[in-house]
């Protein structure tokens, strides 16, 4: 039989039931909607996360305490305290030509006082840089300088949130007092809100290093050092330039005893990146249980199909159709089902797609990346197409064996 | 044309064997027409499904234009069912759905003959039993001699040297019946083989040989010279 007459065929029995073959379609029309919707929602989410990152904290290196655990978490978060990073690193960091801005770090937990309110905070200790570094901008007043952090200035910077928290929005917090560790800190800057990013400093309250490290904690080492480098040099370049000062600094030379741990900006992302594809993959994975049903749907109908259409598989044998024949033309059948499904599934996966898109940057003023990734079409459109071939196999089989006389017979 | 010698068929059902040919041998030649006769059960159908290919026989020789059956893959035998036979059933075993033209088409689609060329096969076929008006009409709302007339053009659009027909009055008016042998025999005038399997003697009697079958042998088998039926007509 030629390919434009099974095509012929084809179309035209299932166009003779129409309501059945578009319910039958359905099926596949939700399931397939729903892979599109969740992988496009998910491109758009890790765009916008990784976005929101990237315009923070813009060629960043971080380096933390303790050896480099593959695929696990840093020392720091198991609890242990190493106290390898000095003053001495952050000079030797300052010294390479690669790296514009060094800042340390150390945190802590405090409860933070303002008149009669309170509030349960995170204190970052880090020096002046940090306002450089992460594109951190000022509601009011101003930063800490490097002179009030060699003049130990009890001075405090405040995330957007925790100033709301504790002033209201009628106070003005600039020129107020605030207390927390047993000092009196004065409110010199509010910093404008950052939303809900990871780099986000809207509850923290920034102090100069030398009143958090010394005064409050009194210790000689950092929790943590941010690193800025030159954005004419290469990231991995750097980071493995600082790799060896740190090394020369801790004078080690076996790569296997690192006390420290190197991680750039790039990587975290892209760390960030695969864990959101993952987690995507999962959610579509979990999706296309629906394109199952749908499957068995198809092949249900399917097998209604071949029974009700017995007499015209025995006629069509007699008159000369081979086994091969009927096999194509019920497969031809079922594939277009789920090929029109499919086509209808993205089509209408796009429209709610678009449709959250609309909403999400019209009334929620999010900037929501629109992303309808043609990896997610194509794999629809090859997913549907297999459903119908694996779920139309079983069917069109049936139909192709059948016996002509018994066929023929058949009331 | 076609040879058989010592056809056997048995079939297992519910576990009892039931012989439902038993050593069946004749030669039909070009040209003939032939009634099978014999009361039901006597094993007609089955010597018509196996001698039309629907049907391999248990044992026994058949020779279809001097090639056994033996020799032949399923897919040969299609192949020869849709170029060589024609089909004509008792109960018609059209698409209702589908319109005349598409109806007469079937077999065309299975011999790999270009759109073009088949147009004209097709309403060749529809013409010559006198229907060219219902071209475009659905199968399904023709009357019963009309749809049987629609058949045997299916049956004559590949142009085949044998036709078999099963019964193919039995469902219809006598009036309509004898519009269908008429076209059978005329068919037959034309130089193409008609093998007939009936129980009407009325029916059978356009035949130029009757085979009557009883138990699964050939009970008789007479060639008619003067066509009583036939002259009847002329």
């Amino acid at each position: 039989m030629l390919i434009h007459d099974a095509f012929k065929t084809a179309t035209r029995s299932l166009a003779h039931s129409k309501m059945r073959s578009i319910l039958t379609m359905l099926g596949i029309v939700t399931g397939i909607a729903s892979v599109i919707i969740i992988m496009s929602l998910g491109d758009s989410a890790k765009l916008y996360i990784v976005g929101q990152i990237q315009s923070m904290a813009p060629n960043m290196i971080n380096v933390q305490p303790g050896a480099p655990v593959m695929g696990g978490a840093p020392s720091s978060v198991m609890g242990i305290t190493i106290k390898t990073l000095k003053a001495r690193d952050v000079e030797a960091l300052e010294r390479e030509p690669s790296i514009t801005n060094v800042s340390p770090n150390v945190t802590g937990s405090s409860r933070i006082v303002y008149g009669n309110k309170s509030k349960s905070t995170l204190w970052v200790a880090t020096t002046a840089n940090i306002f450089k570094m992460t594109n951190l901008n000022f509601a009011s007043g101003y930063g800490f300088t490097k002179a009030d952090e060699t003049a130990y200035k009890h001075v405090v910077v405040l995330g957007s949130k925790l100033a709301k928290d504790l002033f209201g929005s009628n106070v003005e917090p600039v020129g107020k007092t605030v207390r927390f560790e047993n000092i009196t800190f004065s409110v010199i800057g509010v910093l404008e809100p950052k939303g809900s990013g990871m780099f986000s400093m809207d509850e923290y309250a920034l102090i100069p290093i030398s009143v958090g490290q010394k005064q409050i904690r009194g210790i000689d080492y950092y929790q943590e050092l941010n690193v800025q480098i030159d954005p004419a040099y290469d990231t991995a370049f750097v980071k493995t330039r600082m790799i060896s000062i740190l090394r020369a600094s801790h004078q080690i030379t076996d790569p296997t005893k690192d006390d420290f741990m190197v991680t750039s900006m790039d990587e975290t992302l892209n760390m960030l990146g695969n864990i959101m594809s993952i987690f995507t993959i999962f959610l579509a994975a979990i999706a296309s249980i629906s394109l199952i049903v749908g499957g068995i749907g198809i092949m249900n109908i399917m097998l209604v199909s071949v029974t009700e259409r017995t007499r015209e598989i025995g006629l069509r044998k007699a008159v000369g159709a081979t086994e091969r024949d009927i096999l194509e033309q019920f497969l031809i059948e079922s594939v277009l089902l789920t090929m029109v499904g499919g086509l209808i599934g993205i089509a209408f996966g796009a429209v709610i797609v678009g449709a959250i898109y609309f909403v999400l940057s019209t009334f929620f003023s999010i900037g929501w990346i629109f992303a309808f990734p043609i990896s997610a079409v194509l794999l629809a459109l090859f997913v549907s197409t297999l459903s119908g071939l694996a779920f139309g196999i079983y069917p069109a089989r049936q139909a192709a064996r059948k016996n002509p006389i018994d066929s023929l017979r058949y009331e | 044309m076609i040879e058989v010698y010592d056809l056997q068929k048995e079939y297992v059902e519910e576990e009892t064997p039931t012989r439902a040919l038993r050593g069946v041998s004749f030669t039909i030649g070009k040209g003939e027409f032939i009634s099978i006769m014999g009361p039901s059960g006597s094993g007609k159908s089955t010597l018509l499904h196996i001698l039309s290919f629907l049907d391999r026989p248990t044992s026994g020789s058949y020779k279809f234009q001097g090639k056994s059956i033996d020799d032949m893959t399923d897919q040969e035998l299609a192949k020869v069912r849709n170029k060589d036979m024609g089909f004509v059933f008792q109960s018609f075993n059209l698409l209702s759905r589908l319109t005349v033209y598409d109806n007469v088409e079937i077999p065309l689609l299975y011999s790999n003959i270009l759109p073009a060329k088949r147009r004209t096969f097709v309403e060749e076929a529809v013409k010559s039993v006198g229907l060219e008006d219902k071209l475009h009409i659905e199968a399904g709302k023709l009357s019963g001699g009309q749809k049987q007339r629609v058949a045997i053009a299916r049956a004559l659009v590949t142009d085949p040297n044998i036709v078999f027909a099963d019964e193919p009055t039995g469902n219809l008016d006598s009036a309509s019946g004898l519009q269908i042998m008429e076209i059978l025999a005329s068919l037959n005038d034309r130089g193409r083989t008609v093998i007939l399997v009936t129980h009407e003697t009325q029916t059978a009697e356009f035949a130029n040989r009757i085979i009557r079958m009883k138990d699964g042998t050939i009970e008789s088998d007479q060639a008619i010279t003067t066509n009583r039926v036939r002259s009847n007509l002329k």
